[in-house]
């Protein structure tokens, strides 16, 4: 019996997703993706509405995020598209899986000119520059080849976003034959040869050091065990915060950014980086002087002998790569001062704060007491954020996520709901300063609409800060950073949510313990200028 | 006292935004683009902070919809390019000229992968596909040469937009050896006299003619109603060229385009004389009915390419639409006129009796916004009463009515473009019309609104979610999904970002409310429910 038949190819696609374990897609249904929607209806794939395909994109991006799984949106061709392109832009930079899946314009128009509806001169070309491919399914049967090939992406590649666009016509198309999973590669493993020349720099070394960034998310046991063997400092990045816990004797954090932190890594004779990009972001830095012979473990060939030329270059997944090390490192004598010097660093990074940051402290300590340890924290680009990197702590990785990459603002607050709908047993929160918040502040409606229980820490300094400082650092008069801001509490209530405003640290904890109870988002409004923080 | 010191690139680039005779600047200024803004308080160039990248670009489009000149954006690299690109391919879809400024990464990192900040692969390469051009300023005395590039597809080309970016190093180098003003003065192209003859005797020999008009012939509102009258023939406006030739002139067929009687006559015709127009889907494709013509056509288009697209010409002129209808007009002076009127009234008798009835009631609506608002300009959303609008509601002159629902068809362009349109035209009563799906796109650009105090009445079109989709869904036998949204409480919400804001629910209360709208020290939202308003 041909029980397929009977499918078309939008209903066939969500019906693939599905057995690709695909449990939820954000987007806006519009006139070229309602094929699409027959095939929601029948799937148990949970459809979650967005207010703007940027946060359609960016809940994407943060469902994977927490989930480890690729994040789904589901878009209209043309504005749907462009509307979710930063979100994509973000996913590229930080290297998280997205699938973009969206229609295009029929495709017998394709690349005329004809002034269709959505068109642009070719969607795919838009999306290229920022996806590992970016593809149009001419007919039927292209569909379940370029998802194998998207999910190929995600499990072996340094994962990065994927855009499949099918055409209005072809989404209509009948699909004759079974769409199946097939088996899917995994990340490549090291060579021993390659491991042998690491262990036997890092065993010769005088004072190794360890650099981990987003791509060693699940080898944090590995690593940490190759640092407790050496006595080897750990910093992270604003993506490899928390694989090797902030609390561990051998942390650094993510303090990059501090000069302390520079200093010591200069001491270094052998760094071992392993899934990072050693990138400007982490540090304000354009270039780290890094003195030592470098060790670099990742999956991304082209990030072998970029800046920092690697003594050894070893194409593998950081898990493999990492506990293929601690096996192979054999006997080797702990370097003992490493502890004494990261405990005199870590005191370092609570001095030289200037007066904004002192304040931002107050508040991340409050919040780490009153936060679960547990909770994922998907911030927005604020400075509440940039001093949090190195001066709040988290016990794992994906705890603390911000876009420090391509930084985006607008981000934080999509994102929590993506990272709540992924893991709805874990708390989540969101830290924005007010200028970005504004930049997705519709998503409060969606969020009221899901009843996600998310506390919003909204920091308000009053307009784009770091742009004011920026400016008022060069001497250039202000323009355009001051604008003036609605009621965030009455907007906040009209969009469905609860809202408060706190003036002091009591006030902060219990709106927060109010709010992981609660049947909606709560925005808690933390002014920076308030006495409290003084 | 004489500054010695030598100015930057970013500083150079202010003045000679200034002497191209750019007003208003659109940008949230960002860690890359700080350098663009140490000349700006030196010059006369207004800048204004919207909310979000996409509020910019929007903007932009909708002051240069009522001007017919571009406004300039400064959009940092990365996510603020990312963040304006739906604008700037709608300006892209509809010709509408924009000057969008960014920063790029430092010109020794370009291409190199480093994760650098706000980095991209190729930046130029994402915005080419919706710009008429992008480049990347490698060297400071470019600077005006691409500048001149642009302005000259400003005032020769087929407008859109353009980008350029300038690399940080870029923008704070030297500007030694950039020129100062602008370049001299540009024309469009006119037609050759052999192009006239050949039209000419086209139309001489044209038993059945028809024209259609689209947003090309925006400019050239005289020309086109001399030539109409000098031929009297029945003539279509596409939305974008609405009020080309004003309400009411009787061989105007309005914008009834779309509609089976109009496709029918134009399929008849013996000859089509197509100017300023893609002839586009978004234009003709608003039922079942497909536009076909089986006639002679004569083609008009600044673009060449365009004189091919949809519809083959039987011969085609690539000039500017005034001067080519001025030509026609000039060469056609013995032309025996045909006498349209009666076919144009029984031709719109024919198609409003056959349009749903919301559409007509659409229609009535706008009429009544244009009662008690004369001179109103109309900026709209993809939304139900703006479809209906695209066909029935009729303006006294051009750049009075437009929206996004033609070419792009995206949504949350009509706040901000309204917003751009009042800027430009302060003493003129601008009104947003969007809906509340569409609103919520751009929702933060009401506080860009209060912020500058603009006069805007925001008419919200209520159907508690994407009635449009809801539609498509009910008549394809899908089960509908996502169409039904939850719908935040407006009026509140309006006030939150400190609007003023009031829901009407009858005809009375709704002039009354708009009157006080356009007069008001801020922007106010009116909630209007649709089920009520189609009655007004």
């Amino acid at each position: 019996m041909h029980t397929e038949a009977h499918l078309n190819v939008g209903e066939a696609t969500i019906k693939l997703l599905e057995q690709y374990g695909v449990d939820t897609v954000f987007g806006i249904p519009g006139v070229h993706t309602l094929e699409f929607c027959r095939g929601l209806n029948k799937s148990s794939i949970h459809h979650v509405q967005a207010r703007n395909e940027q946060g359609a994109g960016f809940m994407a991006d943060g469902y994977a995020r927490a989930s480890g799984k690729p994040g789904v949106a589901l878009v209209i061709s043309g504005p749907g598209v462009t509307n979710a392109l930063t979100a994509v832009g973000q996913a590229y930079a930080d290297s998280i899986p997205m699938l973009l899946l969206s229609a295009d314009a029929a495709s017998y128009t394709l690349g005329k000119g004809l002034g269709c509806l959505h068109e642009v001169p070719s969607l795919t070309d838009t999306t290229a520059p920022l996806t590992a491919f970016s593809a149009i399914a001419m007919n039927a049967e292209e569909v379940p080849l370029l998802l194998a090939r998207a999910f190929s992406v995600f499990s072996s590649e340094r994962p990065r976003p994927v855009h499949i666009a099918i055409p209005t016509d072809v989404l209509e198309m009948p699909v004759e034959t079974d769409w199946e999973v097939p088996e899917l590669p995994m990340r490549p493993a090291p060579t021993a040869k390659k491991i042998e020349r690491a262990c036997e720099l890092l065993r010769n070394a005088r004072q190794p050091m360890i650099c981990v960034g987003g791509g060693a998310c699940l080898a944090g046991d590995a690593i940490t065990k190759v640092a407790e063997r050496l006595g080897a400092a750990v910093i992270g990045s604003i993506n490899g915060k928390g694989i090797v816990p902030d609390t561990h004797p051998l942390s650094l954090s993510a303090g990059t950014v501090r000069r302390e932190v520079q200093q010591y890594l200069q001491q270094a004779d052998v760094v071992l980086a392993v899934g990072t990009e050693l990138s400007e972001v982490d540090s304000f830095e354009e270039t780290l002087e890094i003195p030592g012979k470098i060790i670099r473990i990742d999956i991304d060939t082209r990030k072998m002998n970029d800046i920092y030329p690697s003594e050894v270059a070893i194409i593998g997944g950081a898990r493999a790569s990492c506990e293929a090390i601690a096996n192979r490192l054999g006997e080797v004598k702990a370097r003992a001062e490493t502890v004494t010097e990261v405990a005199r660093i870590r005191r370092e990074f609570r001095t030289r704060l200037d007066a904004g940051q002192l304040r931002h402290c107050k508040v991340l300590d409050v919040l780490r007491e009153a936060l679960p340890d547990e909770t994922i924290i998907m911030a927005d680009v604020c400075q509440l954020v940039y001093t949090g990197t190195f001066a709040f702590d988290v016990g794992k990785p994906r705890l603390w996520n911000y876009p420090g990459g391509y930084c985006t603002l607008g981000s934080g607050l999509p994102d929590a709901i993506g990272a709540r709908l992924a893991r709805p047993e874990t708390p989540v929160v969101t830290f924005a300063g007010d200028g970005g918040f504004m930049f997705t502040v519709q998503e409060l409606v969606t969020g009221a609409e899901l009843g996600l229980a998310l506390p919003i820490i909204l920091w308000n300094n009053e307009g784009l800060k770091q742009i004011q400082d920026d400016m008022i650092l060069r001497e250039i008069e202000l323009v355009g950073v001051t604008g003036i801001n609605p009621d965030f509490i009455a907007l906040a209530q009209a969009c469905g949510c609860h809202a408060l405003r706190i003036d002091s640290a009591e006030g902060l904890v219990e709106a927060i313990n109010t709010a992981f109870n609660a049947d909606r988002p709560t925005v808690i409004e933390v002014r920076e200028r308030d006495p409290w923080l003084n | 006292m004489v500054d010695k010191r030598v100015k930057t690139c970013g500083e150079a680039l202010v003045e000679l935004l200034q002497a191209y005779g750019i007003e208003v600047v659109f940008g949230i200024p960002g860690v890359h683009t700080v350098e663009l803004y140490r000349g700006l308080p030196n010059t006369r160039l207004r800048h204004i902070t919207p909310r979000h990248e996409q509020g910019a670009g929007f903007m932009a489009d909708g002051y240069a919809r009522v001007t017919g000149k571009p406004a300039a954006c400064f959009i940092i690299s990365g996510p603020g390019m990312t963040n304006i690109i739906t604008a700037m391919a709608q300006a892209y879809s509809d010709s509408v000229p924009m000057l969008v400024i960014s920063s790029v990464n430092n010109s020794h990192e370009l291409s190199l992968g480093q994760g650098r900040l706000h980095e991209l692969p190729s930046q130029r390469e994402l915005v080419a596909g919706v710009s008429v051009f992008s480049h990347t300023v490698a060297r400071p005395d470019e600077l005006d040469q691409v500048l001149a590039r642009a302005f000259a597809v400003f005032d020769s080309a087929r407008p859109g937009p353009v980008h350029i970016e300038l690399p940080l190093d870029v923008i704070t180098a030297p500007a030694t050896f950039v020129g100062a003003g602008a370049i001299g003065k540009r024309y469009r192209p006119g037609p050759s006299r052999a192009a006239i003859a050949d039209a000419v005797a086209l139309l001489k020999a044209a038993e059945r003619p028809f024209i259609v008009l689209g947003g090309g012939a925006q400019n050239a509102a005289n020309e086109a109603r001399r030539l109409v009258e000098r031929l009297g023939v029945r003539t279509a406006l596409t939305v974008n060229a609405k009020g080309v030739l004003a309400r009411g002139h009787p061989l105007s067929l309005g914008s009834r385009l779309p509609q089976k009687p109009v496709l029918d006559a134009i399929q008849a015709a013996d000859m089509v004389l197509a100017i300023g127009t893609e002839l586009g889907e978004t234009d003709t494709l608003l039922f079942d009915d497909q536009l076909r013509i089986n006639g002679q056509v004569i083609r008009v288009d600044i673009e060449p390419e365009q004189t091919t697209r949809n519809v083959l010409p039987s011969m085609s002129i690539c000039a500017d639409a005034a001067l080519t209808m001025q030509a026609l007009y000039d060469a056609l002076a013995d032309f025996n006129p045909f006498d349209h009127r009666a076919v144009v009234a029984e031709l719109r008798r024919a198609s409003d009796g056959l349009a749903p009835a919301a559409y007509r009631a659409h229609g009535r609506f706008l009429d009544l916004v244009a009662e008690t608002l004369p001179d109103v300009i109309i900026v709209g959303d993809s939304t139900q009463p703006v479809y209906g609008g695209n066909l029935f509601y009729e303006t006294a002159g051009p750049r009075r009515y437009f929206n996004s629902s033609t070419g792009y068809g995206t949504l949350g362009y009509g706040l901000p473009a309204a917003l751009g349109a009042k800027l430009a035209l302060a003493d003129t009563p601008v009104v947003s019309l969007i809906g509340d799906g569409g609103l919520q796109f751009t929702l933060a650009e009401l506080a860009t609104a209060v912020e500058l105090e603009l006069a805007v009445p925001i008419l919200v079109w209520n159907n508690k979610g994407y009635g449009e989709i809801k539609r498509y869904m009910v008549d394809r036998d899908i089960p509908t999904i996502g169409v039904d949204i939850y719908t935040p409480d407006f009026i509140a919400v309006a006030r939150g970002f400190g609007c003023l804001a009031t829901t009407v629910s009858t005809r009375a209360e709704f002039i009354e409310a708009l009157q006080d709208a356009d007069s008001a020290s801020k922007p106010t939202l009116i909630d209007i429910p649709e089920e009520l308003a189609l009655d007004w």
